[in-house]
């Protein structure tokens, strides 16, 4: 891949809106062209180069292109958002909508992200080395599909909303969720290692999804059914991909693990699925 | 005309083999017990399509590090003599013999890349949940895309993948351990199995490997396609008049082997006679050929061993 390097020049008052900083939109250009590329701050349009420092070297196609940018920027919003391919790696923090709608490549934010980050994702692949805000591969308001596809791995907490009305791909949060992760979910798998806040998969369909909680479970809607307890090997594929694709050593103490199997949401008629593992306790 | 290797004679002469279509599976169980019942009541009555829905066998056991839910399995090839006559053995060999099985799980064996025809076994037998089945998704839009049905069932949950992989491949490669005595033709056909199960992509689907029953086409009964191989039949040398089994040979074994490809098989026959070929009191090595006329595939055995 050929490495662009991005060096921030400094915190902007009010965010930037960056949908610039994708491999889609640099590939193919001279670094003069990049510099010149639009961004949106506030009500004005500014060059790329009045926020970066460009240099390194520029790909033909989206899919060889390396963007690192240097540094945290909370205040750069939809970072590689609708990105097909390539990688972006953020050395700090990055704004909201990271990688929302994104359809393929990786991003790696190596701090935290905030509201939004993997909205709508279809495809590829959303590191989160910190935390995440609200609405972690969620849907857009007004939208009947959050995430379509795509792994968004998230080593610390996530708040509100997570995986709100996903209809496939894979959440992974290593940390605690807030309240209403998978509300509204129709497909897709959320994990969770930490401690699941209550409303989880509030009004749930169904469709395969699939809540696996890792940890504590705060409370679970009085909506969802207690099946049974048991060994499912369909688990053991889960797990072992998260272990040996994504890395998450975590995973593997879970392998052999019994689950506690809870369908609901009844309150939509939904046959989703919460597996609680047995070994680490059920909802208080 | 004939060749000798380590001083045994090799009959100068081609095995016939033929087109069918094959698939892998992998089977999966809680531990090697269950994997192996599966595999085994999976490959039951399945030596010959002559009277068989399916010809089917073990490839090899596959250790937990290999299989996709990390627990004891058993690779099996299944071949049958057209798409929808393996399909078809498959669905019900996989309804009846692993579903039913406890603790296993059944994965494709064939990746869409290698295979010629992707097969919806898993999305057939699914029906079986009643509506209460759940398809299972993996790797949307950022690592292999796989899917699955998770059938509900007494014992817990079935897994099955819901494609299997289909290629056209060949069968019938096969080759005949002539012997002294019936010791040294067994030994030598066990010897040869051990050494054709190390091939990869190979099955030999007759009990434990073998047939001592090998075939002719037809009989002098109109009702009967196939009758035994009068020619190789050592108890009738002088009273069948073109007898094959020549002066000092008391016992002969036919290796029948299916593969997923001509190489495969050639490789296996290779592999085979030359094991057979170092058990004393092994006599002569041939192969089964119907002159060329009805087989696609000629693996002829000093291409295999070559020989001095």
């Amino acid at each position: 891949m050929r490495a662009l390097r991005l060096r921030p020049k400094g915190a902007p008052s009010i965010p930037v809106e960056a949908e610039a900083i994708s491999p889609d939109i640099v590939a193919g250009k001279a670094l003069p062209e990049i510099e010149k590329l639009v961004v949106h701050v506030g009500n004005t349009t500014r060059p790329l180069g009045d926020f970066f420092d460009v240099e390194g070297e520029v790909a033909e196609l989206a899919a060889e292109q390396l963007i690192i940018v240097e540094g945290g920027i909370p205040w750069a919003k939809y970072i590689g958002a609708s990105m097909t391919g390539g990688r972006i790696i953020v050395e700090g923090d990055a704004g909201m909508h990271a990688g929302s709608q994104m359809s393929g490549g990786e991003i790696t934010v190596e701090g935290s992200a905030s509201d939004w980050a993997g909205a709508e994702m279809r495809g590829g692949l959303l590191r989160i080395g910190g935390d995440a805000g609200d609405l972690l591969g969620a849907a857009y308001r007004g939208s009947s599909e959050g995430m379509t596809g795509g792994c968004i791995i998230v080593e610390g907490r996530a708040g509100l909303e997570t995986g709100s009305f996903m209809r496939r791909g894979m959440v992974v949060v290593l940390g605690d969720v807030g309240p209403f992760a998978g509300a509204h979910m129709n497909g897709g798998e959320i994990f969770v290692f930490g401690r699941a806040a209550r409303r989880l998969g509030a009004e749930m369909r169904g469709n395969g999804g699939v809540i696996v909680c890792l940890g504590e479970v705060e409370a679970l809607l009085p909506t969802f059914v207690y099946d049974a307890t048991y060994r499912p090997t369909f688990m053991k594929l889960y797990l072992r991909e998260l272990r040996d694709a994504l890395g998450v050593r975590e995973a593997g103490k879970f392998i052999d693990s019994a689950f506690r199997r809870y369908r609901g949401d009844a309150a939509v008629g939904g046959d989703g699925e919460i597996l609680i593992a047995e070994r680490q306790g059920g909802p208080g | 005309m004939s060749f000798t290797v380590n001083g045994v004679e090799i009959e100068d002469t081609f095995a016939e083999a033929f087109s069918m279509w094959g698939s892998r599976i992998i089977i999966t169980a809680k531990n090697r017990k269950w994997a192996d019942t599966a595999a085994s009541t999976m490959t039951g009555y399945a030596t010959s399509v002559i009277m068989c829905d399916c010809e089917a066998g073990v490839e090899r056991p596959v250790p937990e590090d290999e299989t996709p839910d990390g627990r004891p399995g058993v690779s099996v090839m299944v071949f049958g003599f057209s798409r929808a006559r393996l399909e078809e053995p498959l669905l019900k060999r996989m309804g009846q013999c692993i579903l039913t099985c406890p603790t296993t799980a059944v994965f494709n064996g064939l990746p869409e890349e290698e295979a010629d025809a992707m097969l919806d076994i898993g999305k057939s037998a699914r029906f079986f949940g009643d509506g209460h089945q759940v398809k299972m998704r993996m790797g949307d839009g950022w690592l292999e895309r796989r899917r699955f049905w998770r059938i509900p069932v007494m014992e817990g949950e079935f897994l099955i993948e819901e494609r299997f992989g289909a290629k056209r491949a060949v069968a019938g490669g096969n080759f005949l351990v002539l012997g002294a005595t019936e010791d040294a033709a067994l030994e030598a056909s066990e010897r040869a199995i051990d050494a054709i199960h190390a091939v990869p992509g190979v099955i030999t689907p007759f009990p434990g490997g073998l047939c001592r029953s090998g075939s002719k086409v037809g009989s002098r009964y109109a009702f009967l396609r196939a009758s035994t191989n009068t020619p190789f039949c050592p108890s009738i040398r002088h009273t069948f008049p073109d007898s094959l089994v020549p002066e000092g040979v008391n016992s002969v074994i036919e290796i029948v082997i299916n593969g997923l490809d001509f190489d495969s098989v050639k490789a296996a026959m290779a592999a085979g006679v030359t094991a057979a070929v170092e058990v004393e009191g092994v006599r002569k090595i041939t192969a089964v050929n119907f002159g060329g006329k009805l087989g696609k595939f000629q693996i002829y055995l000093k291409e295999c061993v070559g020989g001095a």
